[in-house]
């Protein structure tokens, strides 16, 4: 999402990591982990 | 690849997408209708206490707004809005997101709700209601915001872009509705790895 961003015409991207964030079933935040699935928050800016 | 091949591809993408739409409107429904449902991401309260939403704006939310959330962080936390300001809460759901920015924004300020779901919308503006804000929520797709050009200060998300197969083309969009200077703040998911195509495929597992 990083990258689509900065193609969109965004500046000052950033992005970090959202802390707390887990799937309720063990099952399927294993299988999210294995597949690095994180959540991120996301800001930018439309320049001027 | 022929021009055959390509086509077939295209009307597989479509029909994924459709189905894809179907169960999205359906697994959000349920979230909305059975908050006590067993889904497989936390909602509700309990999502909204986990990512550092104000308990004191939990209390003063709408019941109905509050049980239905279904985000995957907190937007607000870098969002800065001020009094005066024009919001769009894109994928804005039952409302949460919306009337939160709502009460930032104050009576001088606006707040655009965009949701594909005809019946989330009417949800959303009724806590709105409610809760004594005002949110226009308006039925639309992330893909082409029924927003107009450079009218917009701050755009938030929380957890519906990743659903979308053109996410180029909603960041193009979210571009073209903000005003010179305007800012996004959105939260959702992302994967570090290319997932697997059964994975891609199985609009199930998209949906939650």
């Amino acid at each position: 999402m990083f990258e689509l961003l900065e193609e969109a015409g965004f500046a000052r991207v950033k992005s970090a990591i959202v802390p707390g964030f887990r799937f309720r079933h063990q099952s399927t935040q294993n299988s999210a982990e294995a597949y690095g699935v994180k959540a991120v928050l996301f800001t930018a800016e439309k320049p001027e | 690849m022929t021009e055959s091949t390509v086509r077939s591809v295209a009307d597989e993408q479509e029909a994924l997408e459709a189905t894809l739409k179907d169960e999205i409107l359906r697994m959000y429904e349920e979230v909305a209708e059975q908050p006590d449902g067993d889904f497989h991401f936390y909602h509700g309260r309990a999502a909204a206490e986990l990512f550092g939403y104000s308990t004191a704006l939990l209390d003063k939310a709408p019941e109905s707004a509050v049980a239905s959330f279904a985000g995957v962080g907190n937007p607000h936390e870098r969002s800065y809005l001020k009094s005066g300001m024009t919001v769009l809460d894109l994928g804005s759901g039952a409302g949460l997101d919306g009337i939160i920015s709502a009460w930032s924004v104050g009576p001088t300020g606006s707040v655009i709700g965009v949701d594909m779901n005809p019946a989330m919308c009417r949800r959303a503006n009724a806590n709105a209601e409610s809760s004594g804000t005002q949110l226009e929520c308006r039925e639309g797709r992330m893909e082409d915001i029924p927003v107009a050009d450079d009218t917009v200060d701050v755009a938030i998300s929380n957890g519906v872009i990743n659903l979308s197969f053109q996410k180029r083309q909603v960041f193009r969009e979210l571009f073209r509705v903000l005003k010179p200077g305007g800012r996004i703040s959105i939260t959702d998911i992302v994967s570090a790895k290319q997932l697997k195509q059964s994975i891609v495929n199985d609009p199930k597992l998209w949906a939650s």
